[in-house]
């Protein structure tokens, strides 16, 4: 039928395309990604409904970065509400400056000559998960690194040359890069090994490795605490994405319920001219 | 068209309009929302707390709340006593044409019987008044025995804002909800209103 | 009451044309019976329209059109407007959704020859429409004035610069400065607001005018006029209130589920929407490392940068949208819809398809050699299907057009 010919060709049309740009390896291959030396960025997956997560996120924020960084589009006391922290508690605890009210804004401690002693003011960090991403942010925390050359003694894989300082370096440990003997992968992706079966072993350099017993956390409690303080930068890059996605649902449904309904009553009144 | 049909349309109808007006409310929301004070107007219009016990008998001072002066002053103990003086010159020395929210609370008009505040907006055209506490002769009036003179046209309020016979301004200066914790004065809130 | 409702109403109808115009393009107004889905776009267009101008209203209460504010003010609506967050994610929502309505609109216009003898000023006043759309998307991408508000405006303005001996002063004279500032926010912002949105709804208007005039087109190509009934009422047609006001509602329905989907879900669109650049503040001094335009433009972006020469760019991408208005000249067909064309069209109107969805790919993406090879032979693949049109269509083998739906 003649309808069936339309739907035909408009499959064709999509699947010409798609075959097009999975076939073409080079058009779809990336470039320098945005984790740039790191490789691919961690995948990070928020979760906005753990507020305990989102509490020790904001405290670890306020404790290590607010002192440079500004979140100048919150608001202290949307904060202390969004993560079910009383007003009282949360102003005794996490808020330093007693002249500040529960409805300024998070402006930060930051004087305008910090851009001389890093030679860039810290920027305002309220957006920057929209604007780099949660993987992003979740990789560059880590990936701090000893390097003798830079001006505070470290680099960072995911920001080669950043001017920020490790100021976790107490609770990670001395992180460094490392060489390691690994098993050489053949071009099928398996283990090349010897005539004894012994795996064949090259020398790879650029492994992070942390120092052992120089930082006060472990690696798991390391990365759970940067977890969090991610979670809590989703979370202050759209606080009220977490609602939104819960409307979301209802919203659907009822858009889902129009369109079966607006269907029926069409498929009623067509029966007036369908034969 | 058969009857079944024609219920089975009107059905169909009526449930489609009412799941698609019940909608409209919904939809509505967010634009009628859109309209109330936002954070940062709930944020300017906040409460402001300041400490007075550093004030020097008989001083007054200005703060800004939601963008408008208000005036606080020390009263000291002779001002208080001589409140009646200036009775006779008064419009509406008991506030009973506006609604106070202390009336016959405190000589003071206040929460305190020591400190008063007050808007520092003239009730005629929205001047500010000009403090003048001592007791001497003044220009606009002989018998002048402390109180507020608006430069602007002329109107005269007493030590604790009440407004004079024969003035521009028709009502007393007004009083904003307030309240004193110790030596902390919150204008703009109380707990107990 | 229901008769003072009932006087009232005639009063009113005696001195507005209230039950005439009801009749003349709703109850009476003869449409064809069978159409398919693409015939529904149109409709969700103008519905598009209408919430972008509501949103549009309510978003200027609380922004700041100024270059020192704008962007805050966009987080002011996010996060202190009640709501505010609402409104700004349906804004930029239909602004994605609008252009993916309107291309399939206008690609079901290319399938089924809609822009064939009556109906040619009717296709005028649509690509009319589509010129102001694509302005007005622009303009609307700079107010929030972040990196690619900027960096977008920098690129495209300096096209101005690019035309021959009035280019440099009509760059300085679209600006207003004499680089990006808040002087040019302020008049995008006019334009925006309100001078485009004027001329959208006038042509909307006179599109929809003249689409009364002569009648709606469907699938087959056929002429419903040819067969009338003892009314002169069209054999193979039903008056479009209610039948095709209760399509467009099941439209609407699936319409506004993929909107709520979007909006709620993948409000950025995974960076095509509100490309993430723009979550930070203009800066004059930084070049993002990709500046690429919001998903919509991209595959004219692509012929842009597929061509070396900046004047030359610019003409291909001018032509690129102003060979759309010629179509209906062009196409030499005797018949209307590619249901009956020959072979040879439907080779084309596939390529056609395929090379823009893949301009559109590579627009938003980087710069390789591999792509810059492809962008060539897309573009011209694109220009081919218009120019050739007048030879394909004119000496293919067409199969005969049924009488009736």
């Amino acid at each position: 039928m003649m309808h069936h010919r339309n739907i035909f060709q408009n499959i064709l049309k999509v699947s010409l395309f798609l075959l097009f740009i999975v076939t073409s390896h080079e058009i779809v291959s990336a470039e320098g990604g945005p984790c740039k030396d790191y490789g691919d960025c961690d995948e990070f997956k928020y979760s906005l409904n753990d507020i305990d997560s989102l509490q020790r996120g904001a405290s670890t924020y306020i404790n290590y970065c607010y002192g440079c960084h500004s979140l100048q589009y919150s608001r202290w006391g949307r904060v202390a509400q969004d993560l079910e922290i009383p007003e009282d508690i949360f102003f005794e605890n996490l808020v330093f400056d007693k002249s500040i009210k529960s409805g300024d804004l998070m402006t930060g401690a930051m004087p305008e000559e910090s851009a001389t002693w890093f030679g860039v003011e810290p920027p305002d960090l309220t957006l920057v998960s929209r604007y780099k991403g949660d993987d992003w942010i979740y990789s560059y925390l880590r990936a701090y690194y000893e390097d003798s050359s830079k001006q505070y003694g470290v680099n960072n894989l995911v920001y080669p040359g950043t001017a920020m300082p490790n100021v976790l370096l107490s609770l990670q440990g001395n992180q460094r890069l490392v060489c390691k003997d690994i098993p050489k992968i053949a071009k099928n992706g398996g283990e090349k090994r010897d005539n004894d079966g012994n795996p064949i072993m090259i020398e790879k350099c650029g492994f992070l490795e942390v120092q052992e017993g120089t930082g006060s956390l472990s690696k798991e409690e390391f990365d759970k605490l940067i977890y969090d303080l991610t979670n809590f930068l989703v979370y202050v890059g759209e606080p009220i994405k977490a609602t939104r996605e819960r409307i979301g649902w209802y919203v659907v449904f009822y858009f889902l319920i129009f369109t079966a309904l607006s269907s029926l009553l069409y498929r009623e009144f067509k029966k007036d001219y369908k034969k | 068209m058969q009857e079944k049909d024609k219920t089975r349309r009107k059905v169909l109808i009526g449930l489609t309009s009412a799941i698609g007006l019940s909608g409209v409310p919904f939809a509505a929301t967010p634009f009628i929302a859109a309209w109330n004070p936002s954070a940062k107007a709930k944020a300017a219009g906040a409460p402001v707390k300041l400490d007075v016990s550093k004030m020097q008998f008989g001083q007054q001072i200005q703060v800004s709340w939601r963008k408008q002066p208000v005036f606080i002053v020390r009263h000291t103990k002779e001002s208080i006593a001589s409140l009646d003086l200036a009775l006779p010159k008064l419009a509406d020395p008991n506030s009973d044409d506006i609604v106070e929210p202390y009336k016959g609370l405190n000589p003071s008009r206040s929460k305190s019987p020591e400190y008063s505040v007050f808007s520092g907006v003239c009730t005629h055209l929205g001047c500010a008044p000009k403090y003048f506490p001592e007791v001497e002769p003044k220009p606009w009036d002989a018998s002048w025995s402390g109180g507020f003179f608006c430069p602007c046209h002329g109107s005269m309020f007493d030590i604790v804002g009440r407004v004079f016979k024969g003035v521009p301004a028709p009502t007393n200066l007004v009083v904003p909800p307030h309240m004193f914790e110790g030596s902390i004065l919150t204008i703009g809130e109380d707990k107990e209103l | 009451m229901s008769e003072m409702a009932g006087k009232l109403f005639s009063w009113l109808n005696n001195r507005l044309p209230i039950v005439n115009t009801f009749e003349r393009h709703l109850s009476k107004h003869p449409v064809p019976s069978k159409v398919n889905f693409w015939y529904l776009f149109g409709a969700l267009a103008a519905v598009t329209l209408i919430i972008q101008i509501v949103t549009g209203i309510w978003l200027i209460m609380p922004y700041s059109n100024t270059e020192e504010q704008a962007f805050s003010s966009i987080e002011y609506i996010m996060r202190d407007v009640d709501y505010g967050w609402v409104i700004r994610y349906m804004h930029t929502t239909g602004a994605s959704l609008f252009f993916a309505v309107v291309y399939l609109h206008m690609f079901r216009g290319l399938l089924y020859g809609s822009y064939q003898k009556p109906k040619e000023l009717v296709w005028i006043f649509g690509c009319t429409i589509y010129l102001a759309m694509m302005a007005e998307g622009f303009l609307g991408y700079v107010l929030p004035y972040g990196q690619m508000s900027y960096w977008g405006a920098q690129v495209i303005i300096s096209l101005f610069g690019a035309i021959p001996y009035v280019g440099e002063s009509l760059e300085l004279w679209v600006r207003g400065d004499y680089y990006i500032s808040g002087i040019t926010v302020s008049r995008f912002f006019a334009l925006h607001v309100v001078a485009l949105p004027l001329i959208l709804i006038a042509l909307v208007f006179l599109h929809l005018v003249a689409l009364h005039e002569v009648g709606a087109g469907n699938p087959e190509g056929v002429d419903i006029e040819e067969h009338l009934d003892e009314d002169g009422v069209p054999l193979d047609s039903v008056p479009f209130y209610p039948y095709k006001v209760l399509n467009g509602l099941v439209a609407i329905g699936v319409f506004m589920t993929v909107f709520a989907i979007i909006m709620f879900f993948f409000p950025e669109g995974g960076g095509y929407f509100i490309e993430m650049a723009n979550f930070q503040e203009a800066n004059p001094l930084v070049t993002p490392d990709h500046i690429a335009p919001v998903w919509y433009y991209a595959p004219f972006y692509t012929m842009l940068r597929a061509i070396p020469d900046p004047l030359g760019g610019l003409i291909v991408m001018a032509a690129a949208v102003a060979i759309f208005f010629i179509v209906p000249w062009l196409d030499r067909s005797k018949v209307a819809s590619i249901r009956y064309k020959g072979i040879y069209s439907k080779i084309a109107i596939t390529l056609f398809g395929v090379s823009f969805l893949t301009l559109g790919y590579l627009g938003t993406v980087g710069v390789t050699e591999i792509r810059k090879i492809m962008s060539i032979i897309c573009t011209i693949i694109y220009f081919a299907y218009f120019l050739l049109m007048p030879i394909y269509t004119k000496y293919e083998k067409t199969k005969e057009v049924p009488t009736r739906l």
